[in-house]
C-alpha cells in the first residue's frame, strides 16, 4: 500500500526518462524481428516489417510523455517561458508595462494598508464578533468630555453611574466595560513624562480576553470606590520601550505624583478597546480623580465622559440585545430626569422622548480616529483606482501595439498549426506575467513606501503609532485580485482581435495596414487615459490650491517666532493649592529670560482644532425663546493677549491689577460684542457669566476689554464669539498651554525654556514643545496629506498617460509610413505632416477632455466639503488641468510625428 | 482474416490489467496475448499500447520492473499492484453488467 504511494510520488515531479522509453520501445522492435524470423522472413525483410507495424516512434514517445502526471505543469513552464523570451525581445516595451504595473500596485497596497487598517481591522482581542459599542441619542445636559466620532444622534459619551446601572441591570451582556484616555504624569526611575493613561472598568481585560503578559491584569476587586485602587497595568510595548522589559510588578509607579503599584502587563499587541487610542499606563477607572484633578466625574450624572463597549451572552442576538438595553436605558433616564435642576416639557422631550440607545456591532471598535480619517481615505482610494484604471490601460494598449507589430509572428503560428487557443494562452500567459512581475516589484517598495507615508502623516501627531507600517493579507488579497482581472483585461485586448475564423486569411493580404476594428479599441483607450489624467490632475489641483489657502490664512496674529508647550503642575503631584503659584512662577521666570519678549498661557490652545465652549448670561440682554448661543471660554494668563499680538479694540487687557481676589474680569472678541451689545464699546462695564452653575453667582465677571477677532479652533473655521477669562480668577487648578514670544528663531528657545522650568522643580514635565507654524501644519495634517498625495497621483497619472499615448501614436503613425510616404511625394511638406498627426491627436483630446470635464466637476463637488477657499468650479484649476494634459497630448503625439515625417517618401512607399 | 474491432473506450485500460493480472509481461507480449487470445478480432497498436502503459503505472494500478525477457534481453515487464487488482474487479463487474444489459435489449428487441 505505501510502496504504491510512494511510487506514484515518485512521478509527481518528474517520470520516466527519455532513455528508459527509448529502451522499452527498442526491446518491443527487436522482440518482434525476432517473431518475423521466426516465421520465416529474412533479416532484411524482418527489420522493414516491424518498423513499418510500429510506425512513428516519436509520435510513441511523445505520447508516452503526455501521460505524465506534471504535464500540465510542464506545458505551463514551457508557455511562461515562450512568455518571457517573447517579453525579453522588447525589453523597453515590457519594461515600461512592468513599471506602470508597479506603480500603481504599489500606491494601491500602501494605500489598500492605511484603508484597512482605518476601517476594516478587527480588536486583537478573543471573538471580536461578539463585542457590541454603545451609544445613544438624546440631550446631554452638563458636562461632555468627547474624543470625537460622536454625531447627531449618536453619542458615545455615557456618565460612569449611567455605566454602572447598565452593567448591573442589564440581562444580555457578559460583560460591559466602560473605558476613558487621559495624559497624565508618569514618573519612573526618577523620570518623569506626559504619557497616556486609559481608565478603564475592573472587567476591561477579562471581558476583551485579554490575558497578561507579566503578573496579573484587572478584577473586579480594583474597581471598588473613588480612589481606593491605586493599582496599574502596563502596556506591552510601554513596558518594553520605557521601562527596558525591568521586573515590575509590585513595584510602585508614580501617577501624577501617587504611587500606584504595578499589577502586570498586558498581553503584547493590545492596545484599547477603542480603535487608534494608544495608551502606555491603564489604571482602574475609580482612580479618574488622581489621573484627573481638574475634574471629579465619578458619582456626577451629567459628566458624559466614558466610552462603554459590550460582550453579547451567548445565544443573545444583537437586536435582542439592543431592544433590551434600550428599555433599561430609558427607565434610568426617566429616573435621570426627576434630579434635573429644569423640568420643562422642552427639556423632557429632548431628555427622555427622544433619547435611544443604540448597540453597534463592535468588532472594529468605536473610533473617534476613524471618522476623521474616512472621507479623505475613501477620497484617495478612489484616486489610486483611477491610476491602476490608467495603468490597466496603458498596458492594455502597449500590448496592444506589440501584438499588432507580431502580425507575421502570429501568422507563421498559424501556418505551423497553432490554433487559436494557443495563441490566446500565449497571450495570457504574457499578460499573466507582466502582472505577477509587476505586482512582485509593486509589493516590493510597497513596505517602503508604506512607512515614508505613515512617516510623514504621524509627523509631530499626538499618537504616532496609530498607523503601523504592516501591510496586512488582505493587501495582498487585493493586489492579487487586480493582477489578475488587470491582465486578463490587458491581454484579451489584443486577443479580441485574432479571435477571427478568418484571421488566417486577413494575414495572407495583410502586410503593414492597420486593422479598422482595433482603431476604435485604441482610440477609447487614449480617450481614457486622457479621461481619468484629467480628472487627476483637476483633484491634485483643487488639493494643492486648498493647501496653498490654509498655509496663507491670515488667523489674526503674527505666527512666526512663537513657541508653545504644555505643563501641568498636576502631573507632578502639586497639590490643587499649589498649581496656581508654581504656574505664575513659571510664568515670571521664562518671561525674564534672554531673546523672549513675552509670555502667556491658556487653558485652550490656538489653532490645534480644539476648542472650549459653553453658554454665558450676559447682563443687559435678553435671549430669544430657545436661543442657544455657544461661546468660546478659554482661560488665560495675563500677557497671553499681548504675547499672541491679539489688537485690542476697546477699554484695556488683562494686567497685574488682576489677581485672583480682586473683581472679575475678561476681555471679549468683536463677534461677542457684536452679538451682545452691537458695538464694542457699548461691551465695557457689562457683566457676564456661566449660566446655569448653581455654584457660582451669575454675572460676576465685568468685561473690560474687547480686541479684535482672530481665528481660534483651526485656520479654516472662522472666528467664534469669544470670552476670555483669567485663569487665577476661576479657582480651578488646570494645567496651561503656554506660548512664548521669541526674538530669534523659536526653536533656540526649547533649551532654554526647559532649563529655567527644571530650575523651578525638576519634576514639572514640559511637554508638546512646537512652533505655531508647526501647530497649524498638524492642524491641516489631512488637507496636507491629501494635497502631497493628490499631487503625486496627478504626476504619475499625467506620466503614465503620456507612456500610454506615445506606445498608441508612435504604433499608429508608424502604420501610416504609405499614407506619409504618398502624401510627400504629392508634395505635403513635413511640417503639414507633423501638423496633421498632431490635429488628430488634439482632437481626440479635445473629446476626451469635453467628455471628462462633466465628470470631474460631479467628482470635485463630491469631495468639496475637503476643499477650502476653492470653488469645486473654480476655473484655473480646470484651465491648468486642460493645458497640461494637452500638452502631454502633443508631446507624445509630437515625437512619433516628426518621425514619420523624416522618412524618405521613395522608401516609405517602397517597403509595403 | 476478419477486421480487427475498435476498441470500446476505456476497455483497453481492462484489457491491459487483465493481462498481466496473473504474471509479469512486457509490452509486446501483452500486445501479441491480447491479440492472439482474441483470434487477432483486437489488435493493439504501439500507439495506444505504450502510453496506456504508462498511463496506468503513473495512475499506480501497475509496477514496472526491469528484467530478462524469454529471449534474455532486458525488457521492462509490467505487473499488478493491489489497487490495480481492485480496479480491475471493478472493471470487470461494471463490463459485465454493461455487456449483460446489451445482450438483454438486443435479444428483446
Amino acid at each position: 500500500m505505501w510502496s504504491d504511494r510512494l511510487s506514484r510520488m515518485r512521478f509527481l515531479f518528474g517520470g520516466r526518462s527519455r532513455a528508459e522509453v527509448d529502451e522499452e520501445l527498442e526491446f518491443h522492435i527487436d522482440r518482434q524481428i525476432d517473431a518475423n524470423v521466426a516465421a520465416g522472413m529474412t533479416e532484411v525483410e524482418a527489420r522493414r516489417q516491424a518498423a513499418i507495424e510500429f510506425g512513428g516512434r516519436e509520435r510513441v514517445r511523445e505520447q508516452c510523455r503526455e501521460q505524465r502526471p506534471s504535464w500540465s505543469l510542464e506545458l505551463l513552464l514551457r508557455d511562461l517561458r515562450f512568455a518571457l523570451r517573447g517579453l525579453l525581445r522588447n525589453p523597453g516595451l515590457a519594461s515600461a508595462a512592468v513599471l506602470t504595473l508597479a506603480v500603481a500596485i504599489c500606491a494601491n497596497s500602501t494605500i489598500f494598508s492605511l484603508l484597512s487598517q482605518a476601517l476594516l481591522r478587527a480588536l486583537p482581542v478573543d471573538d471580536p464578533s461578539r463585542l457590541v459599542v454603545l451609544n445613544f441619542a438624546g440631550s446631554h445636559p452638563g458636562h461632555r468630555h468627547s474624543e470625537g466620532g460622536s454625531s447627531e444622534g449618536h453619542t458615545y459619551e455615557f456618565s460612569y453611574p449611567m455605566y454602572r446601572d447598565l452593567r448591573e441591570k442589564n440581562l444580555v451582556l457578559s460583560g460591559l466595560v466602560a473605558s476613558a484616555p487621559v495624559t497624565a504624569g508618569v514618573t519612573w526611575n526618577n523620570r518623569s513624562e506626559a504619557v497616556s493613561v486609559e481608565m478603564v472598568s475592573g472587567d476591561y481585560f477579562q471581558t476583551l480576553g485579554v490575558r497578561p503578559a507579566v503578573g496579573r491584569l484587572f478584577a473586579a476587586s480594583d474597581e471598588t470606590a473613588p480612589g481606593a485602587n491605586p493599582v496599574a497595568v502596563l502596556n506591552f510595548d510601554y513596558w518594553r520601550t520605557h521601562l527596558a522589559e525591568a521586573p515590575v510588578v509590585g513595584k510602585n509607579l508614580l501617577i501624577n505624583g501617587t504611587p500606584f503599584a504595578i499589577a502586570g502587563v498586558a498581553a503584547p499587541g493590545f492596545q484599547s478597546v477603542v480603535w487608534g487610542r494608544m495608551p502606555q499606563v491603564y489604571v482602574p477607572i475609580t482612580m479618574q480623580r488622581t489621573v484627573e484633578p481638574e475634574w471629579d466625574y465619578l458619582n456626577d450624572r451629567k459628566s458624559y465622559w466614558i466610552t462603554i463597549a459590550g460582550r453579547l451572552r451567548p445565544e443573545v442576538t444583537l437586536a435582542q440585545a439592543a431592544a433590551s438595553l434600550n428599555t433599561l436605558f430609558l427607565s434610568v433616564r426617566a429616573a435621570e430626569f426627576t434630579a434635573l435642576a429644569d423640568q420643562s416639557a422642552k427639556t423632557r422631550q429632548e431628555f427622555i422622548d427622544h433619547a435611544h440607545l443604540n448597540v453597534e456591532a463592535g468588532a472594529r471598535g468605536f473610533s473617534p480616529l476613524r471618522d476623521d480619517v474616512q472621507a479623505p481615505l475613501i477620497i484617495i482610494m478612489g484616486m489610486v483606482l483611477m491610476v491602476v484604471a490608467i495603468a490597466i490601460v496603458n498596458v492594455a494598449s502597449l500590448l496592444l501595439v506589440r501584438a499588432a507589430n507580431r502580425v507575421r509572428e502570429f501568422s507563421v503560428r498559424y501556418a505551423l498549426g497553432a490554433t487559436s487557443g494557443q495563441i490566446v494562452r500565449q497571450l495570457l500567459c504574457e499578460g499573466l506575467l507582466l502582472g505577477v512581475l509587476g505586482a512582485g516589484l509593486g509589493l516590493a517598495l510597497a513596505p517602503a513606501t508604506l512607512s515614508l507615508l505613515i512617516g510623514w502623516m504621524a509627523q509631530d501627531s499626538p499618537n504616532p503609532q496609530a498607523f503601523t507600517a504592516m501591510l496586512d493579507w488582505r493587501v495582498f488579497a487585493f493586489t492579487a485580485v487586480a493582477v489578475i482581472v488587470g491582465s486578463l483585461v490587458f491581454s484579451l485586448a489584443p486577443a479580441v482581435q485574432f479571435w477571427n475564423p478568418r484571421l488566417a486569411e486577413a494575414l495572407k493580404q495583410q502586410a503593414g495596414t492597420a486593422m479598422g476594428g482595433s482603431l476604435r479599441f485604441r482610440k477609447t483607450c487614449v480617450a481614457l487615459q486622457i479621461g481619468f489624467s484629467l480628472l487627476l490632475i483637476v483633484g491634485a489641483g483643487m488639493f494643492v490650491c486648498t493647501i496653498r489657502n490654509l498655509r496663507s490664512v491670515n488667523p489674526g496674529f503674527e505666527t512666526e517666532h512663537l513657541l508653545s508647550f504644555e505643563l501641568a503642575p498636576a502631573m507632578a503631584g502639586y497639590p490643587a493649592a499649589g498649581v496656581a503659584p508654581v504656574e505664575q512662577h513659571v510664568l515670571e521666570r521664562l518671561g525674564a529670560l534672554p531673546g523672549i519678549r513675552s509670555v502667556g498661557a491658556t487653558n485652550d490652545e490656538d489653532l490645534s482644532g480644539n476648542n472650549r465652549a459653553g453658554d454665558v448670561d450676559v447682563s443687559g440682554y435678553k435671549p430669544k425663546r430657545d436661543e442657544e448661543f455657544d461661546v468660546e471660554l478659554p482661560w488665560v494668563s495675563t500677557g497671553y493677549l499681548e504675547t499672541l499680538g491679539i489688537p485690542l479694540i476697546a477699554g484695556r487687557t488683562f494686567n497685574a491689577s488682576d489677581t485672583a481676589t480682586s473683581q472679575k474680569v475678561s476681555v471679549v472678541n468683536e463677534s461677542f460684542a457684536k452679538h451682545y451689545f452691537a458695538s464694542p464699546q457699548a461691551a465695557l462695564g457689562r457683566h457676564v457669566g456661566r449660566s446655569g452653575n448653581a455654584n457660582r453667582a451669575a454675572l460676576d465677571t465685568v468685561i473690560v476689554g474687547v480686541v479684535r477677532d482672530v481665528k481660534h479652533t483651526t485656520v479654516h473655521d472662522p472666528a467664534n464669539p469669544t470670552c476670555y477669562m483669567l485663569y487665577l480668577q476661576m479657582g480651578k487648578p488646570i494645567g496651561l498651554a503656554y506660548y512664548v514670544r521669541t526674538w530669534q528663531a523659536p526653536q533656540s528657545a526649547e533649551n532654554s525654556i526647559r532649563a529655567a522650568v527644571a530650575n523651578i522643580d525638576s519634576k514639572l514635565i514640559v511637554s508638546d514643545v512646537k512652533t505655531m507654524t508647526q501647530a497649524i501644519d498638524d492642524s491641516i495634517t489631512s488637507q496636507r496629506t491629501m494635497a502631497l498625495l493628490a499631487a503625486i497621483f496627478g504626476g504619475i497619472a499625467a506620466l503614465l498617460a503620456g507612456i500610454g499615448l506615445y506606445g498608441i501614436l508612435a504604433y499608429s503613425t508608424a502604420q501610416r509610413t504609405r499614407e506619409i510616404g504618398i502624401r510627400m511625394a504629392l508634395g505635403a511638406h513635413r511640417a503639414t505632416v507633423v501638423g496633421l498627426i498632431l490635429r488628430e491627436t488634439l482632437i481626440l483630446t479635445g473629446w476626451a477632455v469635453a467628455v471628462t470635464l462633466p465628470v470631474a466637476l460631479f467628482a470635485a463637488r463630491a469631495v468639496r466639503s475637503e476643499l477650502f477657499g476653492v470653488s469645486f468650479v473654480h476655473p484655473s484649476v480646470y484651465v491648468i488641468g486642460i493645458v497640461t494634459i494637452g500638452l502631454v497630448a502633443a508631446l507624445a503625439g509630437f515625437v512619433p510625428a516628426r518621425r514619420a515625417a523624416s522618412v524618405d517618401p521613395a522608401r516609405a512607399l517602397r517597403t509595403e | 482474416m476478419p477486421q480487427p474491432a475498435d476498441l470500446l473506450q476505456g476497455t483497453l485500460d481492462m484489457l491491459i490489467l487483465k493481462a498481466v493480472a496473473n504474471e509479469p509481461q512486457h509490452g509486446w507480449a501483452i500486445a501479441q496475448r491480447i491479440q492472439q487470445v482474441s483470434d487477432n478480432v483486437l489488435q493493439i497498436g504501439q500507439g495506444s499500447l505504450y502510453p496506456a502503459l504508462h498511463r496506468l503505472e503513473y495512475k499506480g494500478w501497475i509496477r514496472a520492473q526491469w528484467g530478462s525477457s524469454e529471449n534474455n534481453r532486458k525488457a521492462r515487464f509490467y505487473s499488478l499492484t493491489a489497487a490495480g487488482r481492485r480496479q480491475l474487479n471493478a472493471e470487470l463487474e461494471n463490463w459485465s453488467r454493461l455487456s449483460g444489459a446489451v445482450n438483454l435489449v438486443l435479444q428483446e428487441i
